[in-house]
């Protein structure tokens, strides 16, 4: 038996939600691929933006996997899905143009086991739990693969590892050091997406709980994350491209930050009747 | 989650259909390893499932006391299982990470000792904390007596908390459950950075000076990803709160070892699979 802690009022249905960031962040990582055709790292802002649309959608899987009391946490959902995404995220980029669908396929597959391990060998019965954690991992994947795009302009095994380096201002050398696996920003991503993805649930979750009002706080995450990221990207992607990332960034959080406070306004006054815990049988 | 407390859900009884299925994925995946890349990355793999595994069981070990902790109405640290164990696994990780160089046995004991200092540092300020600062005994709910000292706990225990502060027995357990997560967290990171110092250099076509950093950062960010995962499964386990390895739920750990064991197998595969040409 589980107990279901908080009731769904109103919102745009989950399907809907992740339907929707699904294809925003697939055409968002492809968009990037622009850099490969225009010989450019100008359009690697576009992994921002595919960051931000797959955290709107993990945060709203985040809601309805702890709907239910799992007992450990919001932040742990974060974890594992970032866990079990990045190993999906590293591999995919062996694929080259296709490393976002591989991403994609590999993260369902391990997060479909690691959902079953959870709900039938832990025996959590949990009715959400399969489908939740199947789409972490593809969320934590995508998000991962949206920053390396952003930082590197690139999304392949070959450009995440190596960069170059300028000896004396203009002999430009490969360098191995110089690059998102090597320099070890995957790590920095890693933590920049994780608290981007459990913070919005874990701050508005309550009675008081407004779908718009968490999904707007995930996107001012989201940007703030991709303020971080677009920063870094200074080291390895044209200055031009890195101020581009930065600006969007920038307004993009302002605007976010600005809507939330209105929300948070909104809401704030407002008062809801936590009926009692409704008790629900388990499949 | 929510202010209302979360109800275990998960019942401690075993799902024998399930352990079985967990078994066989565990043998198909070895399976696909001695196909795909035999030697070093079998070995690799099963280097990985064993540091799995003992991430996995060390965590029963952890004193978890999330939320209720914090308000001093139970035992244990306050904070989630998932923080816990990522922070001793971590600092295990950078310890035995230093000493890598030295060959596996030191290093993985390094790791350990640096996950059970982190556990003990983090159990002696708790218990500060929660004598001095807060003014509660340590007091277990779950035994009358503490199972090391001998100590009467009920007459320390205030009416209407599962008990609170630290017992010694949860102590010691914070110190193993360190000890074995540093051990389990390096050596994963070793198996795989020995691994991708030999590969490595085929697949990008470089010098293995040249390599190194991308080698040593894949393997650090792997060791971290895998403990990341065991320890959410382990949390998941356990459902929220454990007292040390003399709580109940502490006999739930044949479950976890099946599902660390998979699941570590699934992710270093995959890890593995990176610098097998397909």
């Amino acid at each position: 038996m589980s107990v279901k802690i908080e009731v769904i009022v109103g919102g745009v249905p989950h399907n809907k939600i992740m339907i929707a960031g699904f294809v925003c962040t697939l055409v968002c990582l492809y968009l990037s691929y622009l850099n490969v055709a225009t010989n450019s790292t100008l359009f690697s802002f576009f992994g921002g933006l595919a960051a931000v649309a797959a955290l709107i959608w993990g945060s709203h899987t985040i809601k309805v996997l702890c709907s239910y009391g799992i007992g450990t946490g919001v932040p742990s959902a974060g974890m594992i899905a970032f866990g079990s995404g990045i190993i999906a995220m590293l591999f995919a980029t062996k694929f080259n143009v296709y490393a976002p669908i591989v991403a994609v396929i590999l993260g369902a597959v391990i997060g479909l086991i690691l959902g079953y391990l959870s709900n039938a060998v832990l025996n959590m019965k949990i009715p959400a739990m399969v489908q939740a954690l199947t789409e972490m991992a593809v969320v934590g994947a995508l998000t991962l693969m949206g920053f390396a795009v952003l930082i590197t302009g690139s999304f392949t095994f070959a450009g995440l590892t190596t960069g170059s380096v300028k000896i004396l201002g203009f002999i430009s050398v490969p360098s191995y050091q110089v690059s998102f696996i090597g320099g070890g920003l995957t790590a920095v991503a890693f933590l920049l997406g994780a608290i981007a993805i459990q913070h919005p649930f874990n701050a508005c979750l309550g009675p008081g709980w407004k779908q718009d009002r968490m999904l707007i706080l995930t996107a001012e995450c989201g940007f703030l994350s991709m303020i971080v990221a677009a920063v870094m990207s200074f080291a390895m992607v044209n200055v031009v491209a890195a101020v581009i990332s930065l600006i969007v960034a920038l307004v993009c959080w302002g605007y976010t930050y600005h809507q939330y406070i209105l929300l948070s306004k909104r809401d704030a006054a407002a008062w809801l009747d936590s009926k009692p815990i409704p008790e629900m049988e388990g499949p | 989650m929510s202010a209302v407390a979360a109800k275990p859900s998960a019942g401690g009884a075993m799902n024998p259909t399930a352990m079985v299925v967990g078994l066989v994925m565990l043998i198909i995946l070895l399976a696909i390893a001695w196909k795909m890349a035999p030697g070093l990355g079998l070995m690799a793999l099963i280097g990985i499932i064993i540091g799995g595994v003992l991430i996995g069981f060390g965590v029963h070990f952890v004193p978890v006391g999330g939320a209720p902790a914090a308000m001093g109405q139970a035992p244990g640290i306050a904070t989630g299982v998932a923080m816990l164990a990522a922070g001793a696994g971590v600092a295990g990780l950078f310890g035995g990470a230093w000493a890598a160089e030295q060959g596996l046995v030191v290093a993985v004991v390094t790791g350990g000792i640096g996950g059970g200092l982190m556990m003990a540092i983090t159990c002696m300020l708790v218990n500060f904390v929660y004598v001095f600062g807060m003014g509660i005994p340590a007091a277990s709910g779950k035994v009358l007596k503490d199972p090391i000292t001998g100590d009467s706990q009920p007459e320390y225990k205030s009416q209407g908390t599962e008990g609170h502060g630290l017992p010694f027995v949860s102590f010691v357990g914070g110190v193993i459950g360190g000890i074995l997560g540093g051990a389990g967290g390096t050596l994963i990171y070793i198996e795989l950075l020995d691994l991708y110092k030999v590969t490595l250099p085929t697949v990008l076509n470089a010098s293995a000076a040249n390599v190194l950093p991308v080698a040593v950062s894949a393997a650090g960010m792997f060791a971290i990803a895998l403990f990341l995962v065991n320890a959410v499964l382990t949390a998941y386990n356990i459902t929220g709160t454990i007292e040390g390895p003399h709580d109940p739920k502490f006999k739930r750990w044949p479950r976890a070892i099946v599902a660390s064991a998979v699941a570590s197998a699934l992710c270093g595969l995959v890890a593995i699979l990176i610098v097998v040409p397909i």
